[in-house]
C-alpha cells in the first residue's frame, strides 16, 4: 500500500529561531515563575489539528505552486528562496520565520530543501519535500514570499540543490534558533540556507562555515538585531533545548543584542546585494 | 463486520490498494505548540462505488467526492499500522474503507457512529469530526505538493 510514510509519528519536526522565540520565552518565563511549569512547551503532546489548518495549508500549497510555475513560464525561474509565516514576530519587526530553497524538478512539482529542528531536542536536520508539507503547519498568517535569484545564482544553487552530498557540506547539526549570525558553535534553519548559498556561489573558495561567513560579510549581509534581555535570556535557555545565546560575543550578548539570521534580513539583502529580485507576496486567497 | 471485511477484500480483488496515500500534516511548526500529526491514512477500498472503479484509483474515491457531505463510521477495525475505518455516505449509502496510520488525533480510534464530515479542496479530501481532521487524502493534485526525505 502506498502509504506515504513521512516522519515517524513520534518526531515533530519544527524549523527556525525566532519563531518559537515568543513562545519558548514565555515558557522559560512561566518555568521561573511557577514549579509546576515544565521545559518544551513547544513540543507537547500532539493536540488535534483542525481541519482548517490542512485546508488552509494545502490550498496555501497549492497557490504557490500555481504562481512559481507562472513565474517559471514566463522568466524560467528554476530556484527560489521561499520563506513561509509561522508566528507572529511584529514585536521583533520581522514578517517571516523560516525559509528554504525551492526549485523545480524535471518532474514538474517544485521541492524545497530547508532545515528543519526536531522538536525538544538541540540539533536540527535537512529535508526536502513539498509545498504541501512546508505549508502543513499551524502559520500565524497565511502567506508565502518569495525571491527569484539572478540566473547565475539559479544555477549556481540548482547545481547544489540537485547533489545530495553538496547540499549538506555546509549543515550543522547542533541548532540554536537564535545562533549567533557570524558563530560556529549553532546553526539555525536559516543560517544553513544563507551559508549554502555562499558555497554555491563560491564553490573553489567556499569549503566551511568561516569561508561562507566571511563571503557573506564581504558581500554586505547583515543580520537581525534581536532585542533581547537578560531574563528574556534565562528564560529561553532554561525554557528550551534548542535555545541558547552562549555562541553570542559578550559584548553584543550582555548588551542585549542578538545577532542572528532571518527571513526578512535574507530577503532585504539579496536584492540590496542584486542577487535576486524584489521579494513577491502571495496571501492565501 | 462481515460487510466490512468484504468490502475489503473487494478492494483488494479491484486492486483498489491505492495509491491515495494520504497525508499526515506532520508538524515542522516553529510556532509548535499547535501543530500534532495528522494521521496518515489511505484508502483501501471503495464499496458501492467499486464497479466505477478498476484502474480508477486515481481519482477520489466516489463516497468523498461530494464537500460538506456527512458521513458516519460503520465499523472500526485495527489493522497491523493503525486503524481501518468504514464510511458511509448518510445521502446514498456510499461507502469507503479509510486506514488511518498510527493513532488517531485523540489519541484513540473513533467509534461506530460516529459523524465524520467531507471537505473537498482543490488538493484532495480532508475527512474530519467535530471539526478536527482525521485524515487528509490526495487527489494527483494534492500528491504532487507532497514530497518528504531527510537530505
Amino acid at each position: 500500500m502506498a502509504v506515504q510514510h513521512i516522519i515517524p509519528a513520534h518526531v515533530r519536526v519544527r524549523s527556525f529561531n525566532p519563531a518559537m522565540l515568543a513562545l519558548a520565552l514565555m515558557a522559560g518565563a512561566a518555568l521561573l515563575a511557577t514549579p509546576q511549569a515544565h521545559a518544551g512547551r513547544s513540543c507537547e503532546a500532539a493536540k488535534p489539528v483542525p481541519a482548517k489548518v490542512i485546508e488552509r495549508g494545502m490550498q496555501l500549497a497549492q497557490q504557490t505552486s500555481a504562481a512559481l510555475d507562472a513565474e517559471h513560464a514566463k522568466s524560467g525561474a528554476q530556484v527560489v528562496v521561499l520563506g513561509r509565516a509561522g508566528q507572529d514576530l511584529s514585536k521583533y519587526g520581522l514578517r517571516y520565520s523560516h525559509l528554504g530553497w525551492a526549485y523545480k524538478t524535471p518532474e514538474g512539482p517544485w521541492r524545497v530543501a530547508h532545515k528543519l529542528n526536531e522538536c525538544g531536542t538541540a540539533v536540527g536536520h535537512l529535508y526536502r519535500q513539498g509545498l504541501g508539507e512546508f505549508f502543513l503547519d499551524d502559520l500565524w498568517r497565511y502567506e508565502a514570499v518569495y525571491a527569484v535569484p539572478t540566473p547565475e545564482v539559479q544555477q549556481r544553487l540548482l547545481a547544489v540543490l540537485q547533489d545530495k552530498g553538496r547540499v549538506k557540506a555546509l549543515q550543522h547539526p547542533p541548532y540554536s534558533m537564535v545562533s549567533y549570525a557570524w558563530g560556529r558553535k549553532y546553526q539555525q534553519s536559516n543560517q544553513w540556507a544563507l551559508e549554502t548559498l555562499a558555497a554555491a556561489m563560491e564553490p573553489a573558495t567556499v569549503r566551511t562555515r568561516d569561508q561562507a561567513q566571511a563571503w557573506l560579510q564581504f558581500k554586505g549581509y547583515e543580520p537581525t538585531t534581536l532585542k533581547l534581555g537578560p531574563l528574556t535570556r534565562m528564560g529561553g535557555r532554561v525554557g528550551s533545548a534548542n535555545i541558547a545565546f552562549d555562541d553570542h560575543p559578550n559584548d553584543k550578548r550582555f548588551s542585549d543584542r542578538i545577532e542572528t539570521v532571518t527571513v526578512d534580513s535574507m530577503l532585504a539583502w539579496l536584492q540590496r546585494a542584486q542577487l535576486a529580485s524584489a521579494p513577491v507576496v502571495l496571501v492565501l486567497r | 463486520m462481515k460487510k466490512f471485511h468484504k468490502i475489503l477484500g473487494l478492494g483488494l480483488a479491484a486492486g483498489l490498494l491505492c495509491t491515495l496515500a494520504a497525508l499526515p500534516a506532520r508538524a515542522q511548526s516553529e510556532a509548535s505548540a499547535a501543530l500534532s500529526l495528522l494521521p496518515v491514512a489511505s484508502v483501501v477500498g471503495t464499496a458501492s462505488v467499486a464497479s466505477a472503479a478498476a484502474g480508477a484509483v486515481v481519482a477520489v474515491p466516489a463516497a468523498l467526492s461530494v464537500g460538506g457531505a456527512v458521513l458516519s463510521v460503520r465499523a472500526v477495525e485495527a489493522s497491523a499500522v493503525g486503524t481501518v475505518y468504514l464510511l458511509e455516505r448518510a445521502s446514498d449509502g456510499a461507502q469507503v474503507s479509510v486506514e488511518v496510520v498510527g493513532r488517531g488525533v485523540a489519541g484513540s480510534a473513533y467509534a461506530v457512529g460516529t459523524v465524520v464530515a467531507c471537505s473537498v479542496i482543490g488538493t484532495g479530501v480532508v475527512l474530519s469530526v467535530a471539526g478536527e481532521a482525521i485524515a487528509f487524502v490526495p487527489n494527483a493534485i494534492g500528491r504532487a505538493l507532497l514530497h518528504n526525505e531527510r537530505l
